[in-house]
């Protein structure tokens, strides 16, 4: 592994993490916290987040305390009370063979491993512990289990001192055992248990059975803690598709034991019991419903200890949510007897990987399968017993899985009546694809995405930056204005009244007052005659307008005093705080002026000359208390700032000079907190001319500059206003666009995140008694809008679309999209529309919600999408049952290059892929649709009959090639069909992807990586040249040059693939004379491998890689986009020393060992080693983990200096420097 | 002889610790069922990958992880009749 970094590198980066949750728990890791914000725990991806939940009067918001990527598989997440402490601790169950107990430390705001124990190997493996999380509802023990054979118990215990022991594994192995579920047994203060479901296959394999089909049998294994180990205790047979548990609380709650789930039933079972008690899930009544049973997807269960009452959220694979109780009869103290079974149908709520109720304040968090997860208030628990009593149902049945019940059914609603909605938590999982373009002409490009499932998919515009609302925007009249100050009228004064517009271009200052309007001001002392350089208010309630000619003062009594600017000059720029004012004049000389507490401006009497122009100038501001500020920036035309002491003792000495790459255009001193100490420091914010932002430390003592940091902002001069949100001082920066620095409430890091609004020239803070935003101007119109959320960074805009979207093409020449979608098992608009207008009215009367299941049906569209005006233009249905799967947009040479759009679909597909029969029905087909009307509308053109359905197009020098199957062919276009032109080349099993280049072609395999073919154009033969030596199960490619092919496969790896230099030269011969045509075939497959260059694993199925760059002047990246609604870019080094720097970083912060020793830090949370992470399948190659860089940043301080002083010739700030920038360089 | 022994108690030991490792007489059908539950296995441990196979077949993960545990059962059907073992 040494040095394996030969030739490209790639840095790879998360650009946003992955949504899709996997497991979520409720915890109480701030005792303090306990009853007024309940904590949560869950995970996403490779990511953990603690969250709390905050409900204030007039909304609710789920806040993140910490997010911390842990760099391994997470499975399941659990949290349990050890008895005698007071917070809770965590647990984490992933792919590392590793048991790990964690504790919040809330000082630190991190995450602290108590213990970490080994038991298995790492890797998701068969029978290594960790699929299944079971905690023992009183916290004594834990218990994971694999899918089969292995489950391990670890015990916990409390000693005297505080300190948490924990014991050695505890196995409770069996062979051939197969674990469908595990949950922990309430049993009160008795010996720990656990309860799963198994499936024992040996007698089937062994041909001994007669059964087709195991028994399966709920099993309890008891944990003894006095004789320190875990046995089977108890196995009743239950339901062969049983296939969740849940645990009924015990002791002084309920009776404990059992809930188990199966499909059509649920049963509650217990030790002791002659038969189970069992009740059928109902069913859905709709017009378009057929009988089916329904099996539980997930649930919860909620237990008031002080009420002694419990229930159940069941939900169905509909997204049903039933409540189920237990009615029982109390025998003795700790003794019940369940009596019947009540099932009452409560809501129906998008599909869940988890529910979580919480009690105080009443909530339920709904951690949704696809699309955004949601949180809701309730308000009720469907307790009214004459509220649709049709959806109430009793069972009182004891009975097994073989005695047939009646089935039950019941009416949904399509509302919500027990709950209410009170927040959506924004999430791109499932990404179906991604395309990055700049269809709206704006600095950046924009991420068009496909996203959703079934009727909830969306085609979304995504943009890097926050949203900000806009309030007010009122046109001013034709004046272009350029500059604006909102102020107060004394220093005291809540609000401000002033508005000041001064427009450089008409010379003319403007003058606005705040009160329930914004008004003009007629009759002010400002002076309206010449544009205003600087306002400010200072002082205790005087007003400083500074023109070109002089500086006017307005005291408070409304006096008006004027200085004259010398004779042969006039101001150029100047900057004021509460008590001092700096003016460049356009002699090269800085005047300087202090405000003594009459109000009246008193000038320093020598005028320091500059080195050149004066530009720019800057003052901090009047610290808290003081009557000056230290330091003051000054920016020239020489391409130079110099710092100023602007004490009154030393007034504007010379400090420290700072060279630039360009002429400072605005400088703004501000006070920000260093989250790093939490203490305040002294920035200089500089705007450039050529759009270049740069942000440096003035040190409190000495003036010098340090640790200076750029961003290109846009291609206009930047200017800085800097202002307080949300409680911080950030800064508005305004060139092409508006940017908002501020540090990140979670990451503490700074941040520049553009605004997504028009373009700004100016802006200044706006407080109001009603409004407290930003108030900025555009050309001539004045704009008032609230204050950013910080922490945002991505804006979303979207359109609804018909059904689950698969695949899109853009319009080569119009900003749209076509957009292929098909729901397998679903009615189709035309079946849907022809059977309910067979149906009575009354059948009719019953609401359909969510799309008809209707087996070996298939619902199938192509849509066209308008992203700038969010609409959609037009819809085409296919007819047939057939079902889109590709599509592109293709110009043909035999049609004077006019483009049509090309669908290729299947017919009578089986959701699980396999090849239909072609006599008759089955096959694919290839459709061709003329663009009408701007692309807006497709016209059906004919379509042509393929043997297999068709899986990938692409246009191809004026034709197309078709993978139909294994086989690629290319096709040019007939007035009734295609027209087969040539064929031949072969791939091992189906193309799925086709990319093309000259007279090459990539085709990806399903399951057998990519094949460059050639196209020999004078003997019209295709000829597979090269193949790969891996096996990668193909999801997505692009050539990112002519030899280079980046592609995504199923397991979650990216990787990079290249044709050998003189292969390549080779395949491209002249003629049919080549050696190509003759090549044999090495071992099977084509004459020549691929090279592998690149490949890292990436936990998530890439479904989108492509070859762009994502900011401004930044250099190409390769962007990719995950399932589970991951967003990435792989950034590619240019310069050897960067690689060897990021190389060296991640092998000193892969040091375990020694980190751990430093301030107790450990960076992979669960255990797992990054680099066997990120080598899941196939070694790291080629790739440094940006992801791992990043946890640099959070590192504490004397583990940050110990990687540095192993790097040898390295500071912290200055590698922090490089990490950051490596990101900001080329992405968001 | 006693070498031999030895050889042989230590492969069952292996074969039992480590389910899955092959002896001599390995069937092709304990073979590809070792390979199939090792993959239905490894499909429920991995969250994306579901995710995936739940899109792709318009179904739910909870649907698709039922799917693997109960094809872990005989994932490559019955095993063949034992008499056709002979010669």
């Amino acid at each position: 592994m040494a040095n394996i970094h030969t030739s490209q590198v790639f840095y790879s980066l998360t650009l946003e993490a992955p949504s899709a949750p996997t497991a979520a728990c409720l915890c109480n890791v701030i005792p303090e916290l306990r009853t007024t914000e309940p904590q949560l725990f869950e995970a996403r991806g490779d990511k953990v987040y603690l969250k709390r939940l905050v409900v204030t009067d007039h909304d609710s918001k789920l806040e993140t305390i910490l997010e911390q990527n842990v760099f391994s598989i997470v499975r399941d997440v659990g949290s349990f009370k050890i008895p005698g402490t007071k917070e809770d601790f965590l647990t984490i169950s992933s792919d590392s063979g590793r048991m790990v107990m964690l504790r919040y430390d809330i000082e630190r705001n991190r995450l602290e491993e108590i213990h970490l124990e080994t038991f298995g190997k790492s890797g998701i493996r068969r029978t290594i512990p960790g699929q299944y999380l079971a905690v023992d509802p009183r916290g004594r023990c834990l218990m994971m289990a694999s899918v089969e054979k292995n489950k391990v118990c670890y015990i916990f215990q409390r000693r005297p001192s505080g300190e948490i022991t924990i014991s050695s594994p505890h196995e409770a192995n069996q062979s051939n055992l197969l674990c469908t579920d595990l949950c922990a047994l309430d049993t009160h203060w008795s010996h720990p248990m656990f309860a799963a479901i198994e499936v024992d296959y040996a007698a089937v394999e062994n041909g001994s059975s007669s059964h087709s089909i195991s028994q399966k049998s709920l099993n309890y294994y008891t944990v003894d803690l006095g004789l320190n180990h875990v046995a089977k205790s108890w196995t009743a047979p239950c339901d062969p598709t049983a296939n969740k548990i849940f645990t009924v609380p015990g002791g002084t709650e309920g009776p404990s034991g059992a809930l188990v789930c199966a499909e059509g039933r649920l049963y509650y079972m217990h030790k002791g019991m002659q038969a189970p008690l069992t009740i059928p899930i109902p069913q859905r009544q709709g017009a378009l419903e057929t009988a089916r049973s329904r099996y539980i997807v997930c649930g919860s269960m909620f237990c008031n200890k002080k009420r002694q009452s419990f229930f159940f959220l069941l939900q169905t694979d509909d997204g049903d949510v039933f409540k189920l109780t237990l009615e029982m009869t109390r025998v003795a103290k700790t003794k019940w007897t369940v009596d019947f079974l009540r099932l009452r149908y409560f809501e129906t709520l998008p599909l869940a990987r988890s529910m979580l109720i919480i009690q105080t304040p009443a909530f339920l968090y709904v951690l949704a399968e696809t699309g955004p997860s949601m949180l809701y208030h309730i308000m009720g628990l469907a307790d009214d017993e004459d509220f649709e009593p049709w959806n109430s149902f009793d069972s009182a049945t004891f009975a097994d899985h073989r005695h047939k019940l009646e089935p039950l059914s019941f009416r949904p609603r399509d509302r919500l009546k027990y709950l209410s909605h009170e927040l959506e938590i924004p999430a791109l999982h499932p990404l179906m694809r991604t395309d990055v373009e700049n269809l709206t002409g704006e600095d950046t490009p924009q991420i068009y995405a496909i996203q959703g499932r079934g009727h909830n998919s969306v085609f979304k515009t995504i943009r890097h930056g926050v949203s900000v609302e806009e309030i007010v925007a009122s046109p001013l009249g034709n004046v272009p204005y350029d500059k604006i100050w909102s102020m107060k009228r004394a220093v005291d004064d809540e609000y401000h009244y002033y508005i000041l517009l001064s427009s450089s271009y008409t010379d003319r200052t403007t003058v606005l007052g705040i009160g329930d309007e914004v008004e003009t001001l007629e009759d002010t002392s400002f002076l309206a005659s010449r544009a205003t350089i600087t306002a400010a208010q200072m002082g205790e309630d005087s007003h400083v307008q500074v023109h070109a000619r002089g500086v006017r003062t307005i005291s408070g009594n409304g006096a008006v005093a004027e200085w004259p600017c010398p004779t042969h000059c006039t101001i150029a720029v100047a900057a004021a705080n509460q008590r001092q004012l700096i003016l460049g004049l356009s002699s090269n000389e800085l005047a300087f002026f202090f405000m003594g507490t009459n109000g009246e401006l008193n000038a320093l009497e020598d005028f320091p000359e500059m080195s050149d122009r004066i530009t720019a100038i800057g003052i901090g501001p009047t610290p808290k208390g003081q009557q000056q500020a230290k330091y003051g920036v000054v920016g020239c035309e020489d391409k130079t700032i110099r710092v100023l002491s602007t004490d009154l003792d030393s007034p504007l000495e010379a400090r420290s000079v700072q060279a630039l790459s360009d002429v400072p255009t605005s400088i703004e001193v501000v006070e920000m907190v260093d989250p790093k100490s939490n203490g305040s420091v002294t920035y200089v914010h500089i705007g450039l001319k050529s759009g270049l932002y740069l942000r440096a430390i003035i040190d409190e003592a000495t003036g010098e500059l340090s640790d200076v940091r750029t961003k290109f902002l846009g291609h206009k001069p930047v200017r800085i206003f800097p202002m307080e949100i949300e409680g911080q001082q950030c800064v508005i920066c305004c060139s092409s666009r508006p940017w908002v620095g501020f540090n990140h409430p979670i990451s503490k890091l700074y941040t520049m995140t553009p605004l997504v609004t028009g373009p700004m020239t100016a802006a200044s803070s706006f407080i109001s008694e009603h409004i407290s935003g930003i108030c900025g101007i555009a050309d001539s119109d004045l704009r008032i809008f609230n204050p950013p959320r910080l922490g945002e960074r991505f804006v979303h805009e979207s359109v609804q679309l018909e059904n689950t979207p698969r695949n899109f093409v853009r319009n080569p020449w119009f900003p749209l999209y076509y957009v292929i979608e098909s729901d397998g098992n679903t009615l189709s608009k035309a079946t849907e529309n022809a059977l309910l207008s067979e149906m009575s009215d009354k059948q009719h009367a019953l609401p359909q919600i969510g799309q008809p299941f209707a087996p070996h049906h298939w619902a199938s569209c192509v849509q066209v999408v308008d992203p700038i005006n969010s609409k959609i233009e037009s819809t085409v249905y296919l007819e047939d049952n057939e079902t889109a799967l590709c599509c592109a947009c293709v110009g043909f040479e035999a049609r004077d290059w006019e483009v049509y759009l090309l669908v290729g679909t299947g017919q009578d597909m089986d959701v699980s892929v396999k090849e239909t029969g072609y006599q008759g029905r089955g096959g694919g087909f290839l459709h061709v649709y003329r663009l009408m009307d701007a692309g807006t509308r497709l016209e059906f053109l004919h379509k042509t009959r393929f043997p297999e359905p068709i899986h990938a197009i692409a246009g191809f020098q004026g034709r197309v090639a078709v993978g139909v199957g294994a086989e690629l062919l290319i096709y040019d276009i007939g007035t009734k069909a295609m027209l087969r032109k040539t064929r031949g080349a072969k791939v091992p099993n189906r193309i799925v992807t086709i990319n093309t280049m000259g007279n090459r072609l990539v085709c990806g395999d399903v399951a057998e990586s990519v094949s460059y073919v050639v196209y020999k154009p004078t003997a019209n033969r295709l000829i597979v040249f090269c193949d790969d030596f891996i096996r990668r199960w193909t999801t997505t490619n692009t050539m990112v040059d002519y030899e280079t092919t980046v592609g995504g496969d199923k397991f979650g790896n990216i990787w990079s693939v290249r044709c050998p230099e003189e292969v390549s030269a080779e395949a491209d011969e002249d003629g049919m004379g080549g050696f190509i045509v003759n090549e044999r075939s090495f071992l099977n497959g084509a004459p020549y491998r691929l090279d592998e260059k690149a490949h890292i694993f990436v936990n998530d199925v890439p479904m989108t890689v492509k070859r762009t760059p994502l900011v401004p002047g930044g250099q190409d990246v390769v962007f990719w986009s995950g399932i589970s609604g991951t967003m990435g870019a792989m950034i590619p080094f240019v310069a050897r020393q960067d690689v060897t720097f990021f190389h060296l970083l991640e092998i000193y912060m892969r040091n375990r060992k020694e980190l751990e020793q430093i301030d107790k830090c450990n960076p992979p949370l669960t255990g797992r080693d990054q680099l066997t992470y990120r080598g899941y399948y196939s070694p790291v190659r080629g790739f440094i983990d940006g992801d791992f860089c990043e946890r640099f940043l959070t590192l504490p301080p004397a583990a940050k200096q110990w990687v540095a002083t192993e790097m040898e010739n390295w500071e912290v700030p200055e590698i922090e420097k490089r990490i950051v920038e490596m990101r900001t360089r080329a992405a968001f | 002889m006693a070498d031999k022994l030895r050889t042989q108690q230590q492969l069952e030991a292996l074969q039992n610790k480590y389910v899955g490792t092959g002896h001599a007489d390995t069937t092709k059908h304990e073979w590809t069922s070792n390979v199939m539950r090792d993959s239905y296995a490894s499909y429920q441990g991995h969250p994306s990958m579901m995710l995936y196979m739940a899109v792709g077949t318009n179904t739910n993960v909870e649907a698709v992880r039922r799917h693997c545990m109960e094809r872990m059962v005989l994932p490559v059907g019955p095993p063949p009749a034992m008499e056709e073992d002979e010669e």
